[in-house]
């Protein structure tokens, strides 16, 4: 069982098979980072998503346009985490009820929605084609190579994408003045506050941008990933983004990684779900344990570098 | 008027203006996709009650049945939310409540009344022992509870089906569930007739009596809210933070297994689920409702119930899709938990008892100084 497990980890279209499932979990972990560095807790990126998969087929439909679809699904994200921050920031609403709010709400209202544009129940199946979905790309010369060519072209375009937007989510964060402020805001936005940073402004930046990665996430859902939308098509996607941020230490590259993680149950698990004597569940389960265990290592080690930290001042006094 | 009851009918106005516009958007919807939108109204706002002009005691009695999950799962986020603790694991541990609860009924019946009883116990009682899991990483190492919790519903998701496809399956049967539990660990029907409505029910409400006079007439009670309130006045006054924290998570959680044992063993006669039921998603917009006030989340889980028996019937009989009432429910839930919607008013109120007041005293040190 294990041989043959083993086996068919080291082919390539399992590895391939990573890179395409992980993508978006990452557009998702990358929104849960960018929001959290600037102190807001984006829990609605489920809903969003959700929603953002379902205009994202539906514009491209209307347009005949894939990459219409896909901007208009950003455009939805950014709406919906801009409602949000309405009202968390304007009317007070605790920010987690708020995104609740959103995934309650997007579960029946896509379906309802769809109904009301389209006449559709449940899903667009009908709806897309082929030319509608985002295009893969082969990329020259590295297609060429044996393996490396196999794992790495050929890959829909937001894929690449994504695993771009963490090198750029980096540079935003680090390397840009609005990163800087929204780091500052997250870290403690009333000392930023009395250095002349609009709080509430950079909030709105941080959930706009969490938006944009939404969109793009829910758009590969629909628009890629099962080629047409359907209610269960984000499938706590938005939630384990939310772990992946957590357990990447708050850091894109580190999202990235335990995203990977992910990706790499989730392939395995649709490959041994065929193997005699393997619970496809309990691989399932897998990376949400391994979640929670890497959240109790990375707070466990936080904790103890505060003690000895305070003990030193101790010692020092 | 003294200004705590200024301040209840501010709240039952506010409450009010959300329900209201949460209708002017169901409005606007109905108006847009049906082709006879006051048919559609009618049926969205009477139907649960009367059919056909004369009252349905039937329909009350589905109405009731349906609220009972949502009124455990509403007490249970009540209790965790009070302490101020983000646990989503309600929803995973409906789920394990009710399937330990069948399992329960089915491998360790004795064939006495008793067996409902331990049945419903035991599957709450695990789910008290899971909740131990996020209340500690939270308070022993400071980790987001919200995000193991909601990582824990997928492992209880997961780890149910196993069991559920490979080892307790009933083979004999089409699809998937498990052999049927003895009928003496099933929740007697408390009115005859096919609207499930249970003794299960009459449990919820005596369990918010009892949760009820826990928060608001115990130590434990009043510390739970004071640490939701201000953890730091409540370490500093001396609290056992920590302690308070993990009980208050143990409670939800054993009311969380409650509402799937009750509902599993009420409503069915096998365990069937075979995903996440959606109760304790539902418990939070019950307890936002309700204003984490326990007395009122029955009312609060009846109101969610009418209204999506509402929109079920205007469903059936009207070409409005029932799922629109997710929208409707998550309008009335942001309005309800934003704090400023409507603050302006709330500010003239309190100037307007303010002056009052003065007026008042004004009135009587002028009295006072005629009568001298």
């Amino acid at each position: 069982m294990l041989e043959q497990i083993g086996s068919m980890i080291f082919q390539t279209d399992f590895v391939f098979s990573i890179f395409r499932i992980t993508a978006p979990i990452l557009f998702a972990a990358l929104a849960a980072v960018v929001a959290e560095k600037a102190g807001v807790t984006n829990i609605g990126l489920e809903g969003i998503m959700l929603f953002c998969a379902l205009f994202g087929t539906l514009f491209a439909y209307w347009t005949q346009n894939w990459f219409i679809g896909v901007c208009s699904a950003v455009v939805v994200g950014v709406f919906f985490a801009l409602l949000i921050g309405f009202f968390a920031l304007q009317l007070n609403t605790d920010i987690i009820l708020a995104g609740i709010a959103v995934n309650t709400m997007s579960s029946g209202g896509t379906i309802f929605l769809l109904y009301m544009f389209t006449g559709e129940r449940g899903n667009t199946a009908a709806l897309t084609s082929s030319k509608l979905l985002i295009p893969t790309v082969e990329i020259p010369i590295l297609n060429k190579i044996p393996i490396l060519g196999d794992i790495l072209s050929g890959h829909a375009v937001l894929t690449y994408v994504a695993f771009i937007m963490v090198f750029l989510v980096w540079i935003l964060l680090y390397k840009t003045a609005i990163g800087l402020k929204i780091r500052a805001v997250g870290e403690n936005e009333h000392a930023a506050e009395s250095v002349g940073v609009n709080v509430r402004f950079i909030k709105y930046i941080a959930l706009a941008i969490s938006g944009v990665f939404c969109g793009l996430g829910g758009a590969f859902m629909s628009m890629y990933y099962s080629q047409s939308f359907n209610t269960g098509i984000i499938a706590g996607r938005g939630f384990i983004a939310l772990a992946a941020q957590a357990m990447g230490q708050g850091e894109p590259v580190g999202a990235m990684f335990s995203s990977l993680l992910f990706g790499f149950a989730q392939a395995l698990r649709t490959k041994v779900s065929g193997i005699q004597g393997v619970s496809s569940n309990l691989i399932s389960a897998m990376p949400y344990l391994v979640t929670i265990i890497g959240m109790v290592i990375y707070a466990a080690s936080t904790m103890r570098k505060v003690k000895r930290r305070n003990a030193d001042k101790e010692k020092n006094q | 008027m003294s200004n705590s009851k200024r301040m209840l009918i501010f709240e039952l106005i506010r409450g009010a203006a959300a329900i209201g516009v949460a209708m002017l958007v169901a409005l606007i919807f109905i108006f847009i996709c049906s082709d006879e939108p006051m048919e559609a109204l009618r049926y969205m706002l009477v139907a649960p009650l009367f059919t056909n002009g004369s009252f349905s005691l039937n329909s009350l009695y589905i109405m009731l049945a349906n609220s009972t999950p949502i009124i455990f799962t509403g007490l249970a986020v009540c209790v965790m939310f009070s302490a101020n603790q983000f646990n989503l694991a309600g929803e995973g541990a409906v789920m394990l409540g009710g399937f330990v609860a069948a399992l329960t009924g089915i491998y360790f019946s004795t064939g006495t009344y008793a067996d409902v009883f331990i049945a419903v116990f035991v599957g709450s009682a695990v789910c008290a022992v899971l909740m131990i899991i996020p209340a500690l990483i939270k308070v022993k190492l400071n980790a987001s509870e919200m995000v193991s919790s909601l990582m824990i519903n997928y492992i209880i998701m997961y780890v149910v089906l196993h069991y559920l496809n490979n080892v307790f399956a009933d083979g004999s049967k089409g699809s998937v569930m498990t052999f049927p539990f003895a009928a003496t660990a099933r929740v007697p029907a408390l009115v005859a007739g096919s609207s499930k409505l249970t003794w299960g029910f009459v449990v919820a409400l005596i369990c918010t009596v009892i949760i009820a006079f826990f928060m608001y007439r115990t130590r434990w009670g009043y510390s739970i809210r004071m640490i939701g309130i201000n953890q730091n006045f409540a370490k500093y006054s001396g609290m056992k933070v920590a302690s308070v924290i993990v009980l208050s998570q143990i409670i939800g959680g054993f009311l969380s297994g409650m509402a799937g044992a009750v509902e599993v063993l009420g409503r069915y006669d096998t365990f069937l689920w075979r995903d996440l039921p959606g109760f304790g998603w539902t418990g939070v917009t019950v307890a936002i409702l309700a204003k984490n006030n326990p007395i009122f989340i029955p009312i609060a889980a009846f109101f969610i119930s009418y209204l999506q028996r509402g929109f079920t019937l205007m469903a059936t009989y009207c070409d409005v899709p029932s799922e629109m009432v997710d929208i409707i429910q998550a309008v009335i839930f942001l309005f309800f938990a934003a704090e400023k919607f409507l603050s302006g008013y709330r500010q003239k109120l309190v100037v307007a008892a303010a002056k009052e007041e003065l007026a008042q005293k004004a009135a009587q040190t002028a009295t006072e100084g005629g009568n001298k």
